[in-house]
């Protein structure tokens, strides 16, 4: 019997399917996995220390460079906190607004996902259909906030400006095409016997690994836990609005696939209901020119597209805050790479990084 | 059967392959910017500027380099308004502290440069009414 050993296999940081620029050091033993050790770092930009040195308001823009394909959330999250600590009322039209920006963030970054899933499976076609309806949800934003990346619009005390009609009724007519498309991408990819096939069984995730590696969002629900922060916490005006929690039964690729695609029709739920009933008044609050909240410290979180997303800080009473921390989900659910990929194919590697959606521009920070 | 999925998935690129285009020729055709798109040169009206910096100050990354002079009734005069676009976060924070709304974003989106030093723009070298035109920054 011949003697081998293992070998290291550097993947990235400069492959296509690492979604930016993350370095998968796999040990193989043939064409086996035996460990996947992901190495971060190299999108590492200090937004926390930015953040310590810039004042609130002057912060706020800087989330948006975190997890870029949902900028809206990650606004959300930094706003809501300052607010707690500044014990800012934020008015109700201003919160309906939130969460319809927010969600139609989150079927964005859905799309992305899909796609980038598809794509990276070696689908390219489907890849184009997800970016080619994500880009209605983009021309809404730009046309409420004038960006179509960067949006800067979730702001302290409510929203950057109020909505127009013509933004009300793109939003409805976006909202009629959803089923359409999503029957498309039926058609195309989840009917596909190839698709199928590389993600069915594939990377399975218990709920008890999912919790031990603190995972959160559509990676622990598609193992079959319903947690969903606008659930069990009920933050913002979500309490009012309607809408199931899909969850998935092995936590395999198919199911983190499934959930994501079924959240998208939840997530259009919400924003018709938001939408509906859309309150009159104010879209921003009254808060003083220059912002100094009273010393102290709070760690509130949101349901990011991604996870649950926490924002801490501390502060000295001055127009700086003296330390902010930020949790990030799409860091923390990398920790689960490794259980997820030992014992697979270098292929299913691929797949199996896909599909816990990580951002680099999250994951670094 | 194996391989129904993969003729469904083609029968709607297929569909699509005659369908209505959803592309369009850049740069032969280019998209109207919206009335709050922010992006571009920054037009600095200098009629309507007061020289209070408000805008430099409330800048998060000092991509405004400005050079103010006080006469001798007490009164500011910007005498230099750079915009370093390298720099700049567009994050529209100027244009919403400017108390006389002097600010506003041209709708030119291609801005991309081969040089270091042509990211720096002199918001006030155009002062023709349609450079500085009356589009209302957003409330």
């Amino acid at each position: 019997m011949p003697k081998t050993e293992t070998f290291i296999l550097n993947m990235g940081p400069q492959h296509p399917s690492t979604h930016g620029v993350l370095q998968v050091q796999l040990e193989l033993d043939g064409e086996n996995i035996v460990h996947a050790k992901p190495i971060m770092g190299y999108l590492h930009r200090g937004i926390e220390k930015l953040l310590e040195s810039r004042t609130y308001v002057q912060g706020v823009p800087y989330t948006d460079r975190l997890d870029y394909v949902s900028s809206m959330n990650n606004n959300f999250g930094f706003c809501r906190v300052v607010e707690e600590l500044a014990g800012i009322e934020v008015p109700r039209r201003a919160e309906y607004i939130r969460v319809i920006m927010a969600e139609f963030n989150r079927i964005a970054s859905h799309l992305i996902f899909i796609g980038t899933l598809a794509i990276d499976l070696g689908a390219s076609t489907g890849m184009l259909y997800t970016f080619r309806d994500r880009e209605d949800i983009l021309d809404l934003f730009n046309l409420v906030c004038g960006a179509r990346m960067t949006f800067h619009y979730i702001r302290i005390g409510g929203v950057a400006a109020d909505v127009q009609p013509e933004f009300v009724a793109q939003a409805y007519a976006f909202l009629d095409k959803v089923p359409h498309f999503m029957e498309e991408y039926n058609q195309i990819l989840s009917g596909n016997e190839i698709f199928t096939r590389r993600l069915k069984g594939v990377s399975q995730l218990s709920v008890e690994e999912s919790l031990a590696y603190n995972m959160t969002g559509p990676n622990i629900r598609a193992a079959g836990l319903p947690y969903d922060l606008r659930k069990v916490d009920g933050y913002s005006v979500y309490p009012e609005f309607s809408f199931a929690v899909p969850v998935g039964k092995k936590g395999d690729n198919w199911d983190r696939y499934q959930v994501r695609f079924r959240e998208i029709f939840e997530s259009a739920k919400i924003i018709r209901q938001a939408l509906d009933g859309l309150p009159e008044g104010e879209f921003m609050a009254k808060i003083p020119k220059v912002l100094r909240p009273p010393k102290g410290e709070v760690y509130s979180r949101t349901e990011s597209t991604r996870g649950e997303l926490g924002f801490y800080i501390v502060s000295d009473g001055s127009t700086k805050p003296y330390r902010v921390h930020i949790r990030r989900p799409s860091f923390v659910n990398m920790q689960g790479l490794d259980a997820m990929c030992r014992g697979m194919l270098i292929g299913d590697s691929v797949a199996a990084f896909s599909s816990i959606d990580p951002l680099m521009g999250e994951v670094d920070c | 059967m194996f391989g129904k999925g993969l003729i469904t998935g083609m029968r709607v690129t297929w569909k699509h392959f005659w369908g209505k285009k959803v592309t369009f020729c850049y740069p032969e055709e280019k998209l109207p910017m919206t009335e709050r798109f922010r992006g571009g040169h920054l037009a600095l009206n200098a009629t309507k500027c007061i020289g209070c910096k408000l805008c430099s100050l409330n800048c998060p990354n000092r991509a405004l380099e400005l050079t103010v002079t006080v006469d001798e009734n007490k009164k500011r005069h910007m005498q230099q308004y750079l915009h370093i676009m390298g720099r700049c976060l567009y994050c529209n924070l100027c244009v919403e502290s400017c108390p006389t709304q002097a600010l506003s974003w041209d709708k030119e989106y291609a801005i991309s440069s081969w040089y270091k030093e042509d990211m720096v723009h002199d918001s006030m070298s155009d002062q023709t009414s349609a450079a500085v035109s009356e589009v209302k920054p957003h409330e």
